[in-house]
């Protein structure tokens, strides 16, 4: 099966400032893929363009359509949540579900409501008397309802408190996700949806510097924390990243023969977060 | 076809001043014909009883139509900014709707649902006032309420006044939607100043008028196209009321210009025009999303 997300040279200029730089990436279809840069990276535009919320230059397909033109058919597929508190506060929420109901035809009004059920909102409530999480839990409901393809997330728990980012993540993995769904999220919280995707595409400076599964990642990158006296051998291995840590100091190796390390210190695989923070703070120090 | 009604559903959720507006207005008529000192009313018998009566509907029309025209502007100018400025165009992107039918359904709803509503509310609050007057006031006041020819004309003359003004101030329309989903701020001020500057420019640089015509006669020139001054003789009643001679029309059927609304280039220039406008709006609505 080809992939669902294709992006070839995404480039998107706003006047002199360029906020994705040639970025090559793909998705494939039943992922979980976390989208993850500092801010400023150019993860929004990214999304936004496999949206069809901004035109952009170089090629890019999602679920084989161009994005930009064919925003409207791609949204009878795809779904997404672009941003915390955009549901207009005049809508009640009733009217919410009637509206969705009678212009999306892949919308499930019973899970809605079945979601909706689950929480302390009422129909007649407008959006505007909602507190914040309410809000992102009635667009969350709306979106869920949806049977699409693909689902995006732009920092979907956003104002939520533990429990209810805690029971967000879980419906969405037990509730929503199956093998015929993907979702791309994006998130600062990268601890907290570490163990529930697949896929992560970590993105700096307009640029996709990793696009790698979590078992790749397991098998692929580790870190040794050694002392004084082996930093010269263990530097010898070629680390891309250090950092110092209790008088020792953690070095990140990408490919790296386990064997050597395992002499030098003790072995670990990388966190999403350790990975995200190594790759990004640049070469050794 | 269910999506534009859904899209017209929500234009009544967000902008109740829809019908709240009308609603007020009718409210306030019918006070004023309940507690008014009408039963003090009564007309000469030297008045045409028609001339009443039409006079009576017209009124009625006219101030409902009045409040359309400033109310129709500022929605057109309001609808897609509002969408930008609480950023809940990131929500309506995220369902299967085009630009193209969201921008429609927005001139759409300006141009024809809100004059029709405005249209119902008239008819009612006439029907009403005329009820109550005719219950209250002499007989010769109440009974002159109810010509139903002239309330028929006044349906037609409603329906006429909807559809011409439509055409006519299709450029208008689109303008305001354009600034509507350009504007990063202060649609009013946007939407006055560059035809008063482009005006104004004109008049130091080429010490011509052209613009401002052309914005006048778009503006205010509507009835002169739309309507015959005087369609001569026959159209005419004449009655001395104390030695004045008053001219009241017998019907409304000879003033209206249909054919030289229709055949004027002016008329379809305009419409170029607005089409033209509308395009860009859309365009302006696939591409800025936000403020």
């Amino acid at each position: 099966m080809s992939a669902l997300i294709e992006a070839r040279d995404l480039t998107k200029r706003y006047g002199a400032h360029v906020a994705l730089d040639r970025a090559n990436f793909s998705v494939e279809p039943g992922r979980i893929v976390g989208l993850i840069g500092p801010n400023g990276a150019g993860k929004t535009t990214a999304l936004r363009a496999i949206l069809g919320l901004t035109a952009y230059e170089g090629e890019l397909k999602v679920l084989d359509r161009e994005p930009f033109r064919e925003r409207t058919e791609l949204m009878r597929d795809a779904s997404f949540i672009a941003d915390v508190a955009v549901l207009p506060a005049w809508l009640r929420v009733d009217h919410a579900i009637d509206f969705v109901a009678g212009v999306h035809p892949r919308f499930r009004r019973d899970r809605a409501v079945a979601l909706l059920a689950k929480t302390q909102i009422t129909g007649e409530r407008r959006i505007r008397e909602l507190s914040k999480g309410m809000k992102t839990q009635v667009h969350l409901a709306l979106t869920m309802a949806i049977d699409a393809k693909l689902l995006v997330l732009d920092e979907p728990t956003l104002g939520l408190d533990i429990l209810a980012r805690r029971a967000f993540y879980d419906a969405l993995v037990n509730d929503y996700m199956d093998e015929t769904r993907t979702i791309l999220i994006t998130t600062h919280q990268v601890e907290e949806v570490e163990n529930l995707l697949t896929d992560v595409l970590f993105i700096n400076k307009g640029r996709i510097v990793l696009d790698s599964s979590l078992d790749d990642i397991a098998t692929r990158y580790a870190a040794v924390a050694v002392a004084g006296e082996s930093l010269e051998a263990a530097r010898a291995e070629r680390p891309f990243h250090e950092r110092p840590m209790l008088g020792k100091v953690v070095l990140y190796y990408e490919q790296p023969n386990f064997e050597k390390l395992a002499a030098l210190g003790e072995v670990h695989t990388l966190s999403v977060a350790d990975l995200f923070v190594a790759k990004l703070s640049g070469g050794a120090a | 076809m269910n999506t534009a009604i859904w899209l017209v559903r929500r234009e009544f959720w967000e902008n109740r001043a829809i019908w709240m507006i009308p609603a007020a207005i009718a409210v306030v008529m019918v006070l004023i014909a309940l507690f008014g000192r009408i039963d003090l009313m009564s007309i000469s018998s030297q008045v045409p009883s028609r001339a009443f009566g039409g006079g009576f509907l017209l009124a009625v029309g006219a101030t409902f139509f009045a409040v359309l025209s400033i109310y129709s502007t500022w929605y057109l100018l309001e609808c897609l900014y509002a969408d930008r400025k609480d950023r809940s165009v990131l929500f309506w992107k995220s369902l299967p709707i085009s630009d193209t039918t969201t921008v429609m359904s927005k001139l759409a709803t300006a141009l024809l649902v809100i004059p029709l509503v405005y249209f119902a509310a008239a008819d009612l609050t006439a029907l009403t006032m005329a009820f109550i007057i005719s219950v209250r006031a002499s007989s010769s006041v109440g009974g002159a309420l109810w010509h139903v020819d002239l309330w028929l004309q006044l349906q037609v003359l409603w329906i006429y006044m909807i559809v011409t003004t439509a055409l006519w101030y299709l450029p208008v329309a689109g303008y305001l939607l354009v600034v509507s989903a350009w504007a990063k701020r202060a649609v009013m001020l946007w939407s006055i100043l560059p035809p008063v500057a482009l005006l104004l420019a004109e008049r130091w640089f080429l010490g011509s008028h052209v613009i401002a015509s052309q914005i006048g006669a778009r503006l205010l020139g509507y009835p002169a196209v739309a309507f015959k001054d005087d369609p001569g003789g026959r159209s005419w009643e004449t009655t001395v009321i104390d030695e004045d001679i008053v001219r009241t029309p017998t019907s409304i059927w000879h003033f209206f210009n249909l054919d030289g609304f229709l055949s004027t280039y002016e008329t379809w220039i305009g419409a170029a025009v607005g089409i033209g406008l509308i395009v860009c709006a859309i365009q302006l609505r696939t591409r800025r999303t936000e403020i």
